[in-house]
């Protein structure tokens, strides 16, 4: 009942937003008949049908739920539970642990139904919400680079999972059993994929990684129930299409630019748009046989999910030398910029800046250092910060902040709407890069050493991409991630073994457990028979934590 | 291209490269295989298969393969698929007419020691990420001595910790050069002091052991591990490497390599 009643809530408060941001009449009158057929209905839609996952549900998933990677389409991280509270936290304990004797865990498990769902590379686990007991484990060993797992996609029955050698495993969420595996790219050529697929509608949208080959980036729609390919959008265009002029004519730059596409996107339903990050060119530090802006190489872009059309993009980092992938959860949200309300799309990018656009148009709104930086200059016209000529890769290094691991990374950010801040594990991180091809370059063609790095926890203002609050969280590179919630609480890390629960508004820190070793992953949390559980997981170790259970009534 | 070495001018001096290679694919037969000295390994077949590939294929692929007027073979997807010249003794034998590609005889062995330096050449893509431990001092070599002694002594401060003929004496000959590059900016390992001083007022000081948001861990006098918790103490860290971090905000690139020449040549 308790979250019926929050449904309830949560549904008025969204459409009391709707009927805020429309003037239109007949908008208004079809946003009061579906409030009263809601309500009329038993108070909130059921997320899980008995035939599994509704992905029409996937629009607006019940609070006690956490159907896809980020929780929601908006990848806010931000969960409207509020049992554990910034009044209650430091009763916070323990409610069970799961070792699954695998790699470091990168994902974020999905909950539906009772059952989480979390992989590392080449395993799928699912596990009672309840108990943490294993229900099954699906192992499939392949070839291509380990580097992560973040998770999986769910629709209906099905669940979705990418695998090291670049194929997609549709498997039976019941049992683990596969229904068709497909080949994403070839593996053979330096191809894997790492990332958790995206369901919209019937959409299954999947991206790609590479690293040390030259070959092109893509993003993919397939059909949830076949695999077959629905569309496909390349990073580089076709020669001679819009974005072409960006690359040197007449070599095979273009079609070998990299742009991996290796971390899941978020959706706006309403404008009908996916957004998606795209990462660093090929060759990685040796840019001079791709002179130009790369395009759509280090860029958010929006595409039509049902067709993979470009909408329109925006280039954190032109003409890239640095690794700085642009793949950083595109967080959404609708809020006040200027004295208007806005839909907009905000980005810590790796690069150091933090990008504030208008989601509906991609205009650029802010564009700031989030942290300490030496490679810009500035900001042009078009919100692109200016590359300073003697940060390129050299031969005899060249010394810049942040290096190559960037000044963040996939480690979800989040966006909280009842404080209005937008929180980033920001690192620093002073590299040299040196350029070491001789003839064509082909792969990296450099590398850089790393010096001396340290990571924060930071509060931003949206509006002005500000530091609000700094939170240190020890010299290494912190790849935690951030959840936060409506019981006023973040959730992280710091380097030293300590799980953290913050306040969002100070970044004081409200509780901490040390547990043992660095979380490499992100945050997320759900309700179960009315208890709120949050699933931190610590290097290769699931934990959840909770409220201690009421006592036993006799 | 060694000619990169040379920092100041080295944009300008790229194109120029890129003249001379455009020269040296086409006068492909006097091109001299030393000017890609770590193109490849020691092994025998990669040896044979990079004078065969210069001879056979080079004027159309290059002659290290990254394509001319033919493609680049070191990207290629037949050549990634290959196993010991089982698809590139195929194409080769047979050409490809329709890209105007002609058929070559070559040995079984020709074909397998071609098929070495390809995968070779991919390898060395493979590994482009990796900087040589014995990275050539000529290319960090690029500073002015003479600036570098006078940042140190001035500008820098670097004189007030350091000594050329204190701590740095032989500095250049205990470190290879890559590695004095990247210690002169940021000497890791060096440990922090902490004074920690309890609520009676009695001091305790060592080298840290942990520090984080709640707890202070140091090595004592006697060399006993103490920890306290850090909202019940005061704690006064004396980092050594803090005035680098200082420095890493403010050095330019000329900075660094005038350095570097400075104390590459104390040895």
């Amino acid at each position: 009942m308790h979250s019926q009643l929050r449904g309830m809530m949560e549904c008025r408060r969204s459409c009391e937003n709707h009927l805020e941001r429309n003037t239109d009449l007949s908008l208004h009158l079809r946003v009061v008949v579906v409030v009263f057929l809601l309500l009329a209905l038993g108070l909130h839609v059921p997320l899980v049908t008995a035939q599994g996952l509704d992905s029409a549900a996937l629009l607006k998933p019940a609070a006690d739920t956490w159907p896809t990677y980020n929780g929601d389409y908006s990848g806010r991280r931000f969960s409207t539970l509020d049992q554990i509270n910034a009044g209650n936290v430091g009763s916070l304990t323990l409610a069970w642990v799961f070792q699954p004797h695998a790699s470091t865990i990168k994902s974020t498990p999905l909950e539906v139904n009772g059952i989480l769902y979390f992989t590392a590379p080449d395993n799928v686990w699912a596990v009672d919400a309840r108990f943490g007991r294993e229900i099954w484990h699906y192992h499939r060993p392949s070839e291509g680079d380990h580097i992560g797992n973040r998770g999986l996609g769910m629709y209906k029955n099905w669940l979705y999972f990418t695998t090291p050698d670049a194929h997609l495993v549709c498997l039976d969420a019941k049992d683990g059993s596969v229904r068709w595996i497909v080949e994403l790219a070839d593996p053979k050529l330096g191809y894997f994929s790492t990332m958790a697929p995206l369901v919209i509608r019937d959409h299954v949208i999947v991206g790609v990684s590479g690293d040390v080959t030259d070959v092109r980036g893509f993003l993919e729609s397939l059909d949830p129930e076949t695999g077959m390919i629905q569309w496909r959008w390349y990073t580089e265009p076709d020669p001679g299409q819009p974005g072409s002029e960006t690359w040197p004519r007449d070599t095979d730059a273009i079609l070998h630019g990299g742009g991996m596409t290796w971390m899941t996107g978020t959706f706006d339903p309403e404008l009908n748009l996916l957004y998606w990050g795209t990462g660093n060119p090929n060759p990685v530090l040796a840019g001079e046989g791709r002179v130009g802006d790369n395009l759509y190489t280090c860029s958010i872009v929006a595409l039509n999910p049902d067709t993979g059309k470009l909408a329109w993009y925006f280039q954190p980092s032109p003409h890239d030398v640095h690794d700085w992938d642009a793949v950083e959860t595109p967080v959404l949200f609708d809020a006040e910029f200027k004295g208007k309300q806005r839909k907009l799309l905000a980005q810590a990018s790796r690069n150091g800046f933090f990008f504030l656009l208008d989601r509906t148009n991609g205009q650029h709104l802010v564009a700031a250092p989030f942290i300490d930086q030496t490679w810009a200059s500035g900001v042009d016209s078009r919100g692109r910060p200016i590359a300073k000529p003697e940060a390129t890769p050299s031969p005899d290094g060249a010394l810049v902040e942040p290096g190559s691991d960037g000044a963040s990374n996939w480690m979800a950010p989040s966006f909280d709407p009842q404080t209005g801040l937008f929180y980033v594990n920001a690192r620093r991180i002073f590299s040299i890069f040196y350029l070491t091809a001789t003839g064509k370059p082909e792969g990296w063609g450099g590398r850089d050493r790393n010096l001396w790095a340290n990571s924060t926890l930071r509060a931003l203002d949206y509006r002005t991409g500000k530091v609000v609050w700094n939170h240190e969280i020890g010299n290494g590179e912190s790849i935690a991630g951030i959840l936060t919630t409506a019981g006023h609480l973040l959730f992280s890390a710091d380097n030293s073994g300590n799980l953290l629960v913050l306040d969002p508004v100070t970044g004081k820190a409200l509780w901490h457990l040390n547990a043992g070793g660095r979380m490499a992953a992100s945050p997320m949390t759900y309700e179960l028979d009315g208890r709120q559980y949050v699933i931190l997981a610590v290097q290769d170790i699931l934990y959840a934590f909770s409220l201690p259970p009421p006592l036993p009534s006799h | 291209m060694k000619m990169r070495t040379n920092r100041p001018a080295w944009r300008g001096k790229l194109a120029k490269a890129a003249i001379l290679y455009a020269a040296i694919l086409f006068f492909f037969g006097l091109w001299n295989s030393a000017a890609w000295p770590q193109a490849v390994s020691q092994d025998p077949a990669v040896e044979r298969g990079l004078k065969q590939f210069q001879q056979s294929c080079g004027f159309c692929h290059g002659p290290d393969a990254t394509g001319a007027r033919g493609p680049d073979l070191v990207r290629s997807p037949l050549v990634a698929h290959d196993v010991k010249g089982d698809k590139i003794g195929e194409v080769i034998r047979l050409g490809r007419p329709d890209k105007g590609m002609p058929a070559m005889p070559v040995t079984d062995q020709q074909v397998l020691d071609i098929a070495a330096y390809l995968h070779a050449r991919a390898a060395e893509a493979l590994n482009s990420a990796e900087i040589p431990s014995k990275y050539p001092m000529e290319k960090l070599l690029t500073g002015d001595p003479e600036a570098g002694k006078a940042y140190f002594n001035g500008a820098g401060g670097c004189k007030i910790c350091h000594a050329p003929t204190g701590d740095l004496a032989m500095i250049a000959a205990k470190y290879s050069p890559i590695d004095l590059e990247a210690r002169i900016l940021y000497p890791r390992g060096k440990n922090s002091i902490a004074v920690v001083t309890l609520p009676s007022g009695e001091q305790v000081k060592g080298p840290l052991a942990h520090a984080d948001d709640f707890v202070i861990a140091l090595r004592d006098d006697s060399g006993w591990y103490r920890s306290f918790l850090r909202d019940r103490v005061k704690v006064e860290l004396q980092d050594p490497l803090a005035v680098h971090r200082e420095l890493l905000d403010k050095l330019t690139q000329a900075d660094v390599h005038n350095l570097f020449a400075y104390l590459e040549g104390l040895k």
